[in-house]
């Protein structure tokens, strides 16, 4: 019969149509809008009615693994003070495919011996594409992917490229963000640590027994 | 109703109290824009994957509707904005400045993703415009390879901003001169004309002249050492 198709989905609208209303009656005194149990609640697969995301009012989280722009990691110690973790290697612009990062690096004035710490870090945003290998092959775990995806803005050049101001954020931030990621680096960091702590303490042992055993035997290895 | 649009109603006059219900002043500037930046209707095309992102947008997720921007005009002559969302290569650019050329003022034009604003991974590569700012005056620049669908209404957010902080006695649309057109850009003459495929065949196949110098060249320098 002819007008079947419409007629069905036109029925398939009206049903959408009705649960629109009878899912926001059955979320009576919940907060089905811009509440994270709500967003849950949408955006699984047995929602009906309306699943859209209110966007500037409601976000929607974000994938722990989710990455934009990178940024750079700074740790803070007991005085404040920041430390940037980058020691401007400068894998991480090489390894990037599309070429938006370039760092200043400097010298010390008196001694004439690289600073590790880069003067400025640039990275185009525009230009980058959020594969995250600087992330990847950085050894230091000093530049991270970011969350933040509100970047637009109306100058490109005024704006879009980061400088090392605007791209360092708190190592306390990158644990909030990536606790999974965090969590593991710290504790293989630790490890490493430990690692060296036993390492020098053996060897310390081991310097402090040699004189014992007799004067020929400690000058073997200063040979 | 006064309280509820504080971009409209905020034009400086104090308003007695026993009237906040019943008045609202406004300047002609803002009810214009108000009326604008709740109405912009893009124009339907994508270059690359930033439109898969693009659709995802206008689709019922996260919907554009909410913005006033749901209409997505397959014709140039009736859209506000131009979201150039993607790749665009030198083969598409004439395309793109035609397409911007035949939009009515006032028009807008939303760099979505790395390529469209600065090229991207291609920034370099022989066939990709790095940057559409290049050719056509760019409003809004989102960054991300590819935006994600909240990222792109987030620039979509900063371009009605854009369209609020603009005065009807200064835009240049409404002003006595005339607007001049963009020139369309021309692709350059191919490096290789295929009707002298044959020639070229002939004079690479030649035999190089080279070695048939190479002696002559000693000779003259041998008669100078002796």
């Amino acid at each position: 019969m002819y007008g079947l198709g419409i007629l069905k989905g036109m029925w398939v609208t009206l049903t959408h149509f009705i649960d629109s209303y009878v899912e926001d009656i059955k979320w009576l005194g919940r907060n089905r809008y811009y509440s994270k149990e709500g967003i849950q609640h949408r955006r699984s697969k047995d929602t009906k009615g309306i699943f859209t995301v209110q966007y500037p009012e409601e976000k929607l989280p974000v994938p722990e693994e989710f990455r934009f722009v990178p940024f750079l990691v700074y740790d803070v110690d007991e005085e404040g003070n920041k430390h940037d973790r980058c020691t401007s290697c400068g894998i991480c612009a090489k390894v990037c495919p599309p070429q938006c990062i370039w760092i200043v690096r400097t010298e010390d004035p008196v001694t004439k011996r690289p600073v590790p710490e880069p003067v400025d870090f640039f990275i185009d945003v525009d230009i980058c594409m959020n594969c995250g290998y600087c992330a990847e092959y950085c050894p230091f775990d000093a530049i991270k992917m970011d969350h933040d995806y509100e970047m637009a803005s109306f100058d490109r050049h005024a704006e879009h490229i980061f400088n090392k101001e605007k791209l360092s954020k708190p190592a306390s931030y990158y644990a909030g963000i990536r606790p999974t990621n965090y969590n593991r680096e710290e504790t293989l960091k630790a490890e490493e640590a430990a690692k060296k702590a036993a390492a020098a303490a053996a060897k310390a042992a081991a310097a402090a027994a040699k004189p014992a055993d007799g004067a020929a035997a400690g000058s073997t290895p200063a040979q | 109703m006064t309280e509820t649009n504080p971009t409209v109603n905020s034009a400086g006059y104090e308003v007695p109290p026993e009237l906040r219900q019943n008045v609202a002043i406004t300047t002609l500037d803002k009810i214009w824009n108000m009326g604008r930046r709740y109405s912009v209707w893009p124009m339907m095309f994508g270059l690359a994957c930033c439109a898969i992102e693009m659709i995802c947008t206008a689709a019922s997720r996260y919907d554009l509707a909410r913005f006033g921007m749901e209409v997505m005009r397959p014709s140039p002559r009736q859209s506000d904005l131009m979201i150039v969302s993607g790749t665009v290569t030198k083969k598409m650019i004439p395309q793109i400045v035609r397409l911007y050329n035949q939009m009515p003022e006032p028009k807008y034009v939303l760099a979505m993703g790395a390529c469209a604003s600065g090229g991207g991974p291609f920034k370099e590569g022989y066939n990709v415009v790095s940057g559409v700012d290049q050719y056509v005056p760019v409003d809004v620049y989102v960054p991300g390879c590819p935006p994600t669908p909240q990222a792109l209404l987030h620039g979509l957010m900063k371009l009605q901003e854009k369209i609020d902080s603009e005065s009807i006695t200064q835009v240049r649309w409404y002003g006595k001169e005339d607007i001049p057109a963009i020139p369309v850009p021309l692709l350059g003459p191919d490096l290789i004309d295929p009707r002298d495929n044959e020639l070229i065949k002939q004079e690479t196949s030649k035999k190089p002249a080279a070695p048939a110098a190479a002696p002559a060249a000693p000779a003259p320098a041998a008669e100078a050492a002796s």
